[in-house]
This record gives structure tokens, C-alpha cells and sequence, in this order.
């Protein structure tokens, strides 16, 4: 079989690192910059996108341009009308009046001759000129839109990617930490979070001020005096908006809270429905639930009266401006200085100077949301995993599987009690180790310590002589394979579950390591066989079978050292046997670390460590221990024996 | 006119669509019913508030015809009698759509300026009604609406507790959850928004429409021209963006499945080195949700903008026509044109946009919240397979006599789990029940405190059938300690009072001392009154065994249902429980699902239990003797007796495969 033959480039002594991609991403480490520093952060992936960048917000300055020509054109209508109908009724006058009434308009007949003619196809060009502005518009708002879309998603798929590669390769003392589903809701809804500000925020943000600016500056440029009668509607909105926003959100906040308050009661009650039931607590259970439900209707009911007080407020406000320019321009178009098309332009642009102030509330809550998830985000990015290969680390070299521990001490997260305190044994190549002691004796430490899934906090671990620490993780681990009781399969086939050590295994490979497993029988009295999927969507296995599937996958391996735990599932008498015979067959030839639960592993072992609190209170073989160590005589009769005395001589002995 | 994000969202969600809406509906109406005043309130608002938002725009053509225009026109004339010779006619409008004759009268500027004020004024009134009957509108609906959801989230959870453990045992607690916590929340959208929103939509169109239809059939037609096609839009576009997001809802399923697994399994793909290929398979993964969501989103794109442009040329039609109209005498088939009504439809053009796209979106809101409504009914209606019978009696206090008569049992129907068990429990007696996974050992305790009914035989305690008695007073005298702890999200003073509420503090401290966990509590920096996370997280295995020991000690029942957990706890803790268990046990009748030699072998009783039968029974060393089931089954599971060892997977109501 083969060895080590991991696509591993042949770096020379002392090269640059550069094995893991995961290099931490050098967060700066003290100077917590704020969260809009994040929310910057993830706004810088769009680099990696310019031209989707370039065409979304140039579609958006051409749409808002189309935009603002529109009303324009409609004052352009009306005016041309206003003016052809004026011409027209004075040149209907009798000509001694028609000079009269053309020197009080300051026109020429000519002039008004011009009006008049003129006037159905300035009406028709104008007509025409806001289907070809509106279809424009339609047709930049679209790419705006799509391509502001198109760009969030690529900045999610990157985020997404990071996270998950980041995720991927923290050390497991960060998994300590963290639990999976926090992981989650930063790779899902906190990328989504930022992902919505991205596409849309952020275009709205500058589509807003661009309406915004571009509106007022042809308001003031056309008609200032008018102008200045609506501008102080304005601020006052913008107050009401940010009022509005600082009330509200606490209260939002207070909704969430309650809602969540809510659900835990009821789910609560349906995981634990059979302790309920038993104890008959269902009316009390009940009524915890009713008052839940009713807080929580409650405060549903003060937001709603907030929001139905300010949100017409706030169109009332926008209302008003429009009566303000009705009047003062009504005003200024009886006194003669103002024409009906610019006033109904007025009204247009009006509403383009509101608009924008509406969609900012929405804005400012998208933006806050976003900021507080990309902080979650990039906590995740700028996690230090405290496993990474050290610069100047070498490839493993095929390994004989000599272990030693030197005086290893270990603390999770480098601090507190310690959870090993000065190991110090040795295994011989080939050699069976038995682990024994209590739960939290430190058994399992020392399995992680071997393949470096942590690092020990004093000491040294020395395998063939190398420190773990010097070489390159994956080439340590692919060397070592790991049999645990309670084994994660992953979707996908059998077949690709055996095999996911060593993707590039041949069927051939893979159907031997499955025989030696004993999996190869109930592999194939599946209707699919090798190609049946399992994991969360596929069949379920029973534990037994799961446990051979582990087998199998680390027989693939061939690894030099074996770490496994010897219990297993409960299976019928016939099974186990075999799971036995599995399981001494993986372990011949390779030096192996068991967690002991049998009295077979102990009887077999080379060497048994008996643990107590962190320490190894006793080693040995089992003659000699259960003579010299009142401690291993003890776990020996209540663990791994019980009372099997009036049972006759146990089979295995 | 504008927007759009709110219906990306809309059509994002996963809709639904209902069966019966009929009956569903009156379902709903039933619910409404006390709220009666406040609905006939938002209906009242609601036709004020489309009054308001339909003479607004009115008024405004108004003032253009009855003072601005007069005035432009007057602009050339200086009044009635500046223009020496000319007919009056001539230099005011011809014909106006003014319905005030006598602003027509004015002549100063000043005057009109006045008359404009005032009807300014009026305008500014009707956005003031606008303003209040939304407010109001929307709290009424608001109120009614909160308070319907409160009953039925109530009643829902009233039921869930109801509903007896074959139930919950079918279903899963993520579904029966989702009553709760997603179909009341599509109920809130659909019926306290969507509903309002659709129905003042269609109220404001057809108000509209019958407004300008009544002004100028001809010129409402130009005016509505664009109507179908904006309804054609919205519809096509976001039918086809939900169908699009269908599938991102399938690829973002697959991003999530991708994480989930990687992430709880990380310690695998860290030690098979498998890091590279499932980073390079998630952004397999990860790439293709991206590109469903790109294609998605191109429709939802297309449909703002579409009906946005086709608001402009509506706007356009309306100037253009009207001005036509105008320029060429005022005379639009039989209908006086004027700027006045060019102004009015103007703003009744630009009313349009937003109904029409909600209606269309809010519409299959509304479907799903009928469809949500369907649910909730249906689990409100679910006949609970347990319940007392009418003339059921208080179950008198119990001794402890427990016998099953020729007692059968199943899960599915025709799929038997128990067949015929027989047995007897005097008072005081300690029975084991040992035997296989899924054999029915769980099936048997499941039925003494009456959680399922048999199917056929009977359960008696102290001669009496379970099924005669309430399952209140029945089960107030049976305690049950479960393998897997199940603790409450609050204090651990509260979580042993579970077991009787009425319970004093000292009591409560009492019976944690009886099963041995005070010494560990009190350990804690806020001892009892330490907040216990979801599932008790903080505490070791074991110690959550010893908290739920001390809530059935202080239940201080007379018969006890033990599922002895097998997960593993320190020796020191195991012998701890062991002595708790002792103490509990003393006196009381027990059924105990054996994991443990120790508690075998004292048992007053062994039942061993293979594809729902008892094929053995008697004391632990008779059985032994025998080399029969049992000692086959003492050499598999038995023998080989550790502390972190054993199977014990086996959920005490997990449906049991026979066999």
C-alpha cells in the first residue's frame, strides 16, 4: 500500500512557509478598530470586482439623470400648451387688439405665431423625449439593480469562502470555544446581512444623495425663491427620521428579545414534553406560555402605535411641502412670474426630494445590521488559530511511529487547571498503548496531543524524534488515523466516506479496506452498495456500522500510528466479533494509542497508562499493575470488569 | 413609483397555497370576531383615507382651473376690460372644468390668491384625515390582529401539551414548533398588513378610476392605457422570480447542509487532512447558490424599473393628450379639457404604481397566511389519542400494585411492539427490565403513567385501568426519570421544583440533598439559583442526572419509571447517583430500564423483553442459571460493564422498530 504520497511540493529546509493558505490574516492586533471599520472592510472586496462595481453605480448615475430629466419634459408640455393656447386666443383677437395684448405678454406677433405653430410638435418632441428618458431609465435602474446584485453576491461568495476555509482550519481548541451553530449564523446571516447593504445600502445610499443633489440643484438653479419656501421641510424631516430611528430601535430590540422569550418556552415544552406530561405541569406550563405571549403582543402593540403615530406623520410632513410649493407657486404663477409647467415640474421634483429622505431610514438600519455583522464576520477572519505550520516547517518523513511524550503539561487556552500535568512515556514502534482512568483523567489530551490538534502547553511530543510542532500538520496527520466511537459521516456516498482520507483510493482499495473492516457484507446488502448515500440526507446507519465505516477509513489510510477508542455500540454477539477482529487487524504492525474499555485491549497491551487527574499514576503491563497499583486494581474491577464473577471465564481472556 | 427592496423580499418567501380557503377563513372571522369595533373601524378609516387620497389631486385641478389658469389667461387681457373691443369670452378660458362659478367672477389677483388659499387649505385638511385614519387604520388592525395571534399561539401550545407522546413522537419538534413560530408569523404578514394593504390598494384603484371615468371616459382611457401592461409586468416578472428563488432556496439549502457538516465534523476533516477538498467543495457549492441567486434576481430587477418607466409614459400620455386636447379647442370627445384636469389626472396616474405592485405581491402573502391558518386549524383540531374519558374518576392514592393484562401495543398500526405482556408488580417491588434495543422494554414503562393506551388488554394500578381514571391525577403519583435530562432554561431551584410546584424552598433543598446534589450546587457561585442554559448546558452528565433524581424525589411519587442512563460520569458521580437511586427507590413500586449489573441484580424482578414479549423472568441469578436470552444478553451488554461504555442511545420515546 502506499505511503505518504500526499501531493506535498518538495520545499527545501528554511524555504518560506506558504504550505497553509490559512496564514492568519494579520489582524492588527490590540488597535479594535469600530464596527463601520468592518462594515469598510468587507466593502473593500469589491475590488475584486471593478468592472460589476464601474457599471452598477455608472448605471445608477445614468439612470438617476434619466430620472431627473422627466419632469422637465413635462414642464416643457405644458408650457409649450400654455403658451400655443395664449398665442392662439390672442391671435383670434380683432387686429387692433391683437398689438395690444401681444406688447402686454412682451411678444412680437411673430413670436406668437411661432407659439402657436410651434406648439404641437414642441408638445409631440417633448412626448417623445420622456418615452426615450423613461425607457432609459428603466432600462440603467434595471443594470443598476442587477449588477449592484451580481456584485453583493460575489462579495458574499467570497466571504462565504473565507469563512468557511477559516472555519476549516482553526484549531480544535477554537471549535472548543465556539459552538457550530454560532458558526453558522455568521456564515449565513451575518454574510447576508452585509451582503443586502452591499447590493442594496450602498446604491441606495448614493442613488438617495445623487437624486438628492441633483433635484435640489435644478430647483434652486430654476426657481430659488420657490425653492426656499419647501427647503425647510427638509431638516425637519430629517429630524423626524432620525427621532423615529432612535425610538424605534430599542424597541425593536425589546420585540426580538420577547419573541425569542417566547419561542424558548414553547420549545422548551415540545423537547421536554414527556417531563411535563410526567409531572403534570401542563395548566402551569400553559399559563407561563400565555404570559410570555401576552409580554410579548404588548410590546408589539407599543411599536405599532409609535409607527402608527410617526410613520403618517412623517407623509404628513412630506404633504405639507407639497401644499407650501402649491401655494407659493399658485402665488407666484397669478402674479405672473411662474408658468403652470413649472409649477406642475415643482410637484414632480418634490416628490424625488422626499423620496430619498425615506428610503434613508431604511438605509441607516441596513447599515447598522451590516456593520454588526461584518464585526462577527471578521472576528471569525482575524481568529488566530493557535495549530498553523510554523515557517520553515518540513514534510513529515514516512514514519516508524516512535511516540514520546516529554514532560507535557497542558492547559486549555494556555491557562487554568492543568488538564495534564508532566507526562512522560514512550511507545515503541508497533507497540499498544493502553489508556485508562476515569473521564477527565486526561486520556483524550493525550490522543489530541499526538496529530497536534492542540499543542502541549509545556513539554514536548516527539514522534520518531521529530516535535510535532516542527513539521508540517497535514503531513503529521495523514500518517496518523483516528478510530473514535462516535463517528461523523459525511454526505455522500460509502464509498466517498471510506475514502476520505485518501480521495484518490481505487474502488479495488476501497472494497479491500471494507472487507478487512467487516463492512464489506452490510456495505453490500444495500440495494446502492458502495454508491449508497449516507450523512444527514442519505440512510441511517446503526452505530456498529458507522464504527466500521471508521475502521475501514482508516485501514485505507495505512497509517503508522493508530488512535482509537475500543468501545462499541451495541451490535448482536456476531457483529462485535467481528468488530474486534476489525479492529486488531488495523492495530497489528502499528503503534496505536487506545482508549481502553475492554478487558482484551488491557490484556494485550504493551503498555497501559493509568491516569488520574492529569497525571499518569501507574504504567506497566496488567500483571504487573494489578499487583502493584491499588488504583489500576480498582478501575480494573469497576470498570472493565464489574461483578463478572459468577460468569464463566470471560471469552477474550 | 420608486423602491423595490420590500418586494424582493415578499417574493423571496416561500409561499403556500391554501386548500380550503372557505372554511379557513371562517375560522379566521370566528377569531376577529371580538374585534368587530376595530375592524369596522379600519374600514371606516379606510374609505375616508382613499377619500382623502382621491380628492386631493381633485382640489388641485381646481385651483389650476378656477384661479391659475383664469389668471395666466388674464395675463395678456389686464383684466375684463382692459382690451378695449375684444370679447369677454376671449380673454378668459372658454370653457373650464372650474366647479366654483364664482371664482370664475374674480378679477384682482388678490382676490384669487385668497380664493386659492382657502381651497389650499382644504387640501392641506385632507392630508391632515389622510394622516389620522392611516394611523389609526393601522393601529386598529393592528390590535385586533395582535390579540388574534396571541389566541391562537395560546391555544396552539395548549394543544402541543395536550397532544399525547405518539404524536410528538411522529412528529418532529422543529415542525410542531413552526405552528408557532413560522405560521403565525406568515398570519401577521398576510391578514394584519397584506390584507389591509390589498384591500385599500383595490378600494384607491377603482376610486380612482371611477373618479376619471366620470370626469372624462375618453381621457381615462388614455390615462389607464398602461395599466394592463403594468399588471401584465408585475405579474409575469414576479412569477418568474418566484420560481427562481425556489431554486436558490434549494442551493442556499445546499450552502447551509455543506457548513453545517463541516463544521460539526471539523475535527474529522482536521484529522484526515480532508481541509483542502472541502473547501475547494463548498465553493462548488457556494458558486452555484451564487449564480441562482444572480438569475433570480434579474426578474425582481426587471420589475421596479419596468413599472417605473411605464409610470413616466402615463405621465407622458396624460400631458400630451390633454395639451393636444387644449391646443385644439378644448373639446376631448364631449369633454371640456382643461389644465385643471390635466393636474388632477396627473396626480391620479402616479397613484397607480404602488397598489398595483403591492396587490400583486401582497396577494400571495395572503395566500399563505390562509395556507398558515390551515396548519395552525389543523393542529388545533388534532384529536389527542390520550385523553380522559368523560366519566373519568380521580385516581385514588396510589400503593403500588401494578399489572399488565395480556397487554398489546403499537406505533403504527398493524405494527405490534408489545404482544401480550403479562406481568405483576406488588407495592414496594423493584422490577428490571432488560432485553435488546427496540425490543419494547421503553414501550412498557411508556404505558404505567399512561402516555399511550394499549391497544388491546389493560394497565391496572392497585386493580384500577389507567384509561378510568384522569391522567392528571394518575400521573401526579408516578415519577419518571429519564435518561437524557431534560432541563428548563432556569434556575436550578426551579428546575427540582419542577417536580412539585407548590413545593417550599427548603423542600426543594431537602430533596437535593436526598439525591446527593447539594454538595455540587452549593459548589456553584450562585448555588440554586444558577441559571441552567438550553439543555442544562454547564453541567456535567451526571450531575444532570442527580438534579433530575432530586425533581422526582421531591415529587415523592408512589411509583417510579427509571431509564437508567449509561453515558458516561465519573466514578465518584456514578457512585453518588447509585446511592441517590437507593434512597429513592425505598418504598416506592419500580420499573427500571437496566443498563447497570448493580441494579439487576437487586432487582425484585427481571423481565427480559425480545420482540415485545417476555421470554424470561425471576431473579437476576435464576435467570443466570438458566443460560437461556438472558445470559446471552448478560454476556453482550453485561459482562463488559464500564463507566463510558454501553450503548444507551435508545431516546425513551423513540418509535421502536420490532425485532
Amino acid at each position: 500500500m502506499r505511503r505518504q504520497r500526499n501531493p506535498a511540493p518538495p520545499s527545501a529546509l528554511g524555504a518560506p512557509s506558504g504550505a497553509a493558505p490559512s496564514a492568519p490574516s494579520g489582524a492588527a492586533p490590540g488597535a479594535t478598530p469600530k464596527a463601520a471599520g468592518y462594515l469598510v472592510r468587507a466593502i473593500r472586496y469589491i475590488r475584486r470586482y471593478r468592472r460589476d462595481a464601474v457599471l452598477a453605480y455608472g448605471a445608477l448615475f445614468i439612470a438617476t439623470a434619466a430620472q431627473l430629466m422627466v419632469p422637465q419634459l413635462v414642464q416643457n408640455i405644458i408650457d409649450a400648451v400654455t403658451q400655443g393656447m395664449i398665442a392662439g386666443k390672442v391671435l383670434e383677437l380683432p387686429a387692433a387688439v391683437q398689438s395690444l395684448a401681444a406688447e402686454k405678454l412682451g411678444l412680437s406677433l411673430d413670436e406668437l405665431l411661432a407659439h402657436r405653430n410651434g406648439a404641437e410638435s414642441a408638445l409631440l418632441w417633448a412626448g417623445a423625449l420622456i418615452v426615450v428618458f423613461a425607457a432609459l431609465r428603466g432600462l440603467f435602474a434595471f443594470a443598476q439593480t442587477y449588477m449592484g446584485e451580481r456584485l453583493s453576491q460575489s462579495v458574499a461568495f467570497d466571504l462565504r469562502n473565507d469563512l468557511f476555509a477559516k472555519i476549516q482550519r482553526l484549531s480544535f481548541s477554537y471549535h472548543d470555544q465556539n459552538r457550530t451553530g454560532q458558526l453558522m449564523v455568521r456564515a449565513t446571516d451575518d454574510v447576508e446581512k452585509v451582503r443586502l447593504f452591499i447590493g442594496q445600502g450602498l446604491l441606495m445610499a448614493v442613488q438617495a444623495l445623487a437624486l438628492l443633489t441633483g433635484t435640489l440643484a435644478v430647483l434652486l438653479a430654476t426657481n430659488a425663491r420657490l425653492m426656499l419656501v419647501a427647503l425647510p421641510i427638509l431638516p425637519i424631516a430629517l429630524l423626524m427620521f432620525g427621532f423615529f430611528g432612535s425610538v424605534t430601535r430599542p424597541l425593536f430590540e425589546k420585540v426580538q428579545r420577547l419573541l425569542s422569550n417566547m419561542n424558548t418556552i414553547l420549545q422548551e415544552n415540545v423537547a421536554g414534553i414527556k417531563v411535563v406530561k410526567a409531572f403534570t405541569r401542563e395548566d402551569e406550563q400553559d399559563r407561563r406560555f400565555a404570559v410570555a405571549a401576552d409580554k410579548y403582543m404588548r410590546q408589539q402593540l407599543v411599536v405599532s402605535r409609535i409607527m402608527s403615530f410617526l410613520f403618517p406623520l412623517v407623509f404628513l410632513v412630506a404633504s405639507l411641502g407639497q401644499a407650501l410649493i402649491l401655494n407659493a407657486g399658485g402665488r407666484q404663477i397669478i402674479q405672473g412670474t411662474l408658468t403652470l409647467g413649472e409649477w406642475q415640474k415643482f410637484s414632480l421634483y418634490l416628490v424625488y426630494v422626499f423620496f430619498p429622505l425615506g428610503m434613508l431610514g431604511m438605509i441607516i438600519a441596513q447599515m447598522s445590521q451590516a456593520s454588526a455583522s461584518a464585526r462577527r464576520v471578521f472576528e471569525i477572519l482575524d481568529a488566530q488559530s493557535d495549530i498553523v505550520d510554523k515557517p520553515g516547517a518540513v514534510d513529515t518523513p514516512p514514519l516508524r511511529g516512535h511516540v514520546r511524550f516529554e514532560n507535557v503539561t497542558f492547559r486549555y487556552f494556555g491557562s487554568g487547571e492543568a488538564v495534564l500535568s508532566e507526562v512522560d512515556f514512550e511507545a515503541q514502534p508497533g507497540q499498544t498503548v493502553a489508556l485508562l482512568g476515569a473521564t477527565g483523567s486526561g486520556k483524550s489530551t493525550i490522543i489530541n496531543l499526538i496529530p497536534r490538534f492542540y499543542d502541549a502547553t509545556e513539554g514536548r511530543v516527539l514522534i520518531d524524534g521529530l516535535d510535532v510542532r516542527d513539521v508540517k500538520i497535514e503531513s503529521l496527520r495523514s500518517q496518523i488515523g483516528i478510530v473514535l466511537q462516535d463517528t461523523t459521516l459525511f454526505s455522500g456516498t460509502i464509498r466517498d466516506n471510506i475514502a476520505f482520507g485518501r480521495t484518490g483510493a481505487t474502488d479495488a482499495e476501497i472494497e479491500r479496506a471494507a472487507g478487512a473492516a467487516a463492512a464489506d457484507t452490510f456495505i453490500r446488502s444495500f440495494p446502492d452498495g458502495y454508491a449508497t448515500l449516507v450523512g444527514e440526507r442519505g440512510t441511517t446507519l446503526s452505530g456498529g456500522q458507522k464504527q466500521r465505516l471508521a475502521i475501514a477509513r482508516s485501514l485505507l489510510m495505512d497509517p503508522r500510528i493508530l488512535i482509537l477508542d475500543d468501545s462499541t455500540s451495541s451490535v448482536d454477539l456476531a457483529t462485535e466479533a467481528e468488530i474486534q477482529k476489525a479492529l486488531s487487524e488495523l492495530m497489528r504492525g502499528r503503534t496505536s494509542f487506545v482508549i481502553a474499555q475492554r478487558i482484551s485491549t488491557v490484556l494485550n497491551a504493551d503498555q497501559i497508562l493509568v491516569l488520574d487527574r492529569g497525571r499518569i499514576a501507574a504504567r506497566g503491563r496488567h500483571e504487573e499493575l494489578l499487583e502493584s497499583s491499588e488504583l489500576y486494581a480498582g478501575i480494573y474491577s469497576s470498570q472493565l470488569v464489574d461483578d463478572a464473577r459468577p460468569v464463566p471465564a470471560p471469552v477474550e481472556a | 413609483m420608486f423602491g423595490g427592496g420590500h418586494l424582493r423580499f415578499a417574493l423571496e418567501r416561500e409561499t403556500a397555497k391554501p386548500h380550503s380557503v372557505g372554511s379557513t377563513l371562517r375560522r379566521f372571522g370566528s377569531y376577529f370576531r371580538p374585534y368587530g369595533l376595530q375592524l369596522a373601524l379600519v374600514m371606516v378609516m379606510m374609505v375616508l383615507g382613499t377619500w382623502a387620497q382621491v380628492t386631493a389631486p381633485d382640489l388641485t385641478g381646481q385651483v389650476v382651473d378656477c384661479y391659475l389658469t383664469p389668471a395666466v389667461a388674464s395675463q395678456f387681457g389686464g383684466g375684463a376690460t382692459a382690451l378695449p373691443g375684444a370679447p369677454a369670452s376671449a380673454t378668459s378660458v372658454r370653457a373650464s372644468n372650474c366647479r366654483f362659478p364664482e371664482a370664475l367672477q374674480l378679477t384682482t389677483n388678490a382676490e384669487r390668491i385668497a380664493g386659492m388659499g382657502k381651497m389650499i387649505l382644504m387640501i392641506v385638511g385632507l392630508f391632515v384625515l389622510g394622516a389620522v385614519t392611516g394611523g389609526l387604520q393601522f393601529y386598529m388592525m393592528s390590535y385586533a390582529g395582535q390579540n388574534v395571534l396571541k389566541r391562537m399561539r395560546v391555544e396552539v401550545f395548549q394543544k402541543i401539551l395536550r397532544l399525547s407522546i405518539g404524536y410528538h413522537v411522529e412528529h418532529e419538534a422543529g415542525d410542531t414548533m413552526s405552528r408557532i413560530t413560522n405560521d403565525a408569523d406568515t398570519i401577521q404578514q398576510g391578514v394584519n398588513f397584506a390584507l389591509v394593504q390589498v384591500l385599500s390598494g383595490v378600494l384607491l384603484i377603482v376610486w380612482i378610476a371611477y373618479n376619471m371615468l366620470t370626469r372624462s371616459v375618453a381621457y381615462a382611457l388614455v390615462a389607464m392605457s398602461v395599466l394592463p401592461l403594468m399588471v401584465l409586468a408585475t405579474t409575469y416578472f414576479s412569477n418568474q422570480a418566484r420560481r427562481a428563488f425556489r431554486r436558490t432556496r434549494r442551493s442556499i439549502g445546499s450552502v447551509n447542509a455543506d457548513l453545517q457538516e463541516s463544521i460539526a465534523g471539523v475535527r474529522e476533516v482536521q484529522a484526515f487532512s480532508r481541509e483542502r477538498e472541502n473547501i475547494e467543495a463548498f465553493r462548488e457549492t457556494n458558486a452555484s447558490n451564487r449564480d441562482a441567486n444572480i438569475r433570480a434576481v434579474a426578474y425582481t430587477a426587471a420589475l421596479a424599473p419596468a413599472l417605473e418607466a411605464l409610470g413616466y409614459i402615463a405621465l407622458m400620455l396624460v400631458t400630451a393628450v390633454g395639451g393636444f386636447a387644449i391646443l385644439r379647442g378644448q373639446d376631448f370627445f364631449g369633454t371640456t379639457m382643461s389644465f385643471g384636469l390635466m393636474v388632477t389626472f396627473l396626480g391620479y396616474v402616479q397613484r397607480f404604481n404602488q397598489p398595483i405592485q403591492q396587490i400583486s405581491v401582497m396577494w400571495t402573502n395572503i395566500q399563505s397566511a390562509i395556507a398558515g391558518g390551515e396548519r395552525i386549524f389543523g393542529l388545533i383540531d388534532v384529536v389527542p389519542d390520550v385523553q380522559d374519558a368523560p366519566d373519568a374518576q380521580v385516581m385514588p392514592p396510589i400503593r403500588g400494585a401494578v399489572e399488565f393484562k395480556d397487554v398489546w401495543a403499537e406505533y403504527k398500526p398493524g405494527e405490534p411492539v408489545l404482544k401480550g405482556v403479562e406481568l405483576r408488580a406488588q407495592p414496594g417491588q423493584m422490577i428490571a427490565i432488560a432485553g435488546p434495543t427496540g425490543a419494547g422494554k421503553t414501550t412498557i414503562a411508556n404505558l404505567i403513567p399512561r402516555f399511550y393506551d394499549v391497544t388491546r388488554g389493560q394497565v391496572l394500578i392497585d386493580g384500577i385501568d389507567v384509561r378510568s381514571v384522569t391522567a392528571y391525577s394518575l400521573r401526579r403519583q408516578i415519577a419518571v426519570v429519564l435518561q437524557d435530562t431534560f432541563l428548563f432554561n432556569d434556575t436550578i431551584l426551579e428546575n427540582i421544583r419542577f417536580g412539585r410546584p407548590e413545593a417550599s424552598d427548603d423542600e426543594v433543598k431537602a430533596a437535593a440533598r436526598l439525591a446527593h446534589a447539594d454538595s455540587f450546587i452549593e459548589r456553584l457561585p450562585e448555588a440554586y439559583e444558577t441559571v441552567l442554559g438550553e439543555r442544562g448546558t454547564g453541567l456535567s452528565q451526571g450531575q444532570r442526572q442527580l438534579l433530575s433524581i432530586a425533581r422526582a424525589a421531591l415529587a415523592d411519587p408512589r411509583i417510579l419509571i427509571l431509564d437508567e442512563a449509561t453515558s458516561s460520569v465519573d466514578t465518584r458521580t456514578e457512585r453518588l447517583i447509585q446511592a441517590a437511586l437507593e434512597k429513592l427507590l425505598a418504598g416506592r413500586t419500580s420499573f427500571v430500564i437496566a443498563h447497570r449489573l448493580s441494579t439487576i441484580r437487586h432487582a425484585d424482578q427481571v423481565l427480559v423483553v425480545e420482540d415485545g414479549q417476555i421470554v424470561e423472568r425471576g431473579k437476576h441469578s435464576e435467570l443466570l442459571a438458566r443460560q437461556g436470552v438472558y445470559y446471552n444478553l448478560y454476556m453482550s451488554q453485561f459482562r463488559r460493564q464500564d463507566v463510558d461504555g454501553g450503548d444507551g442511545r435508545e431516546r425513551l420515546a423513540a418509535p421502536i422498530a420490532a425485532g
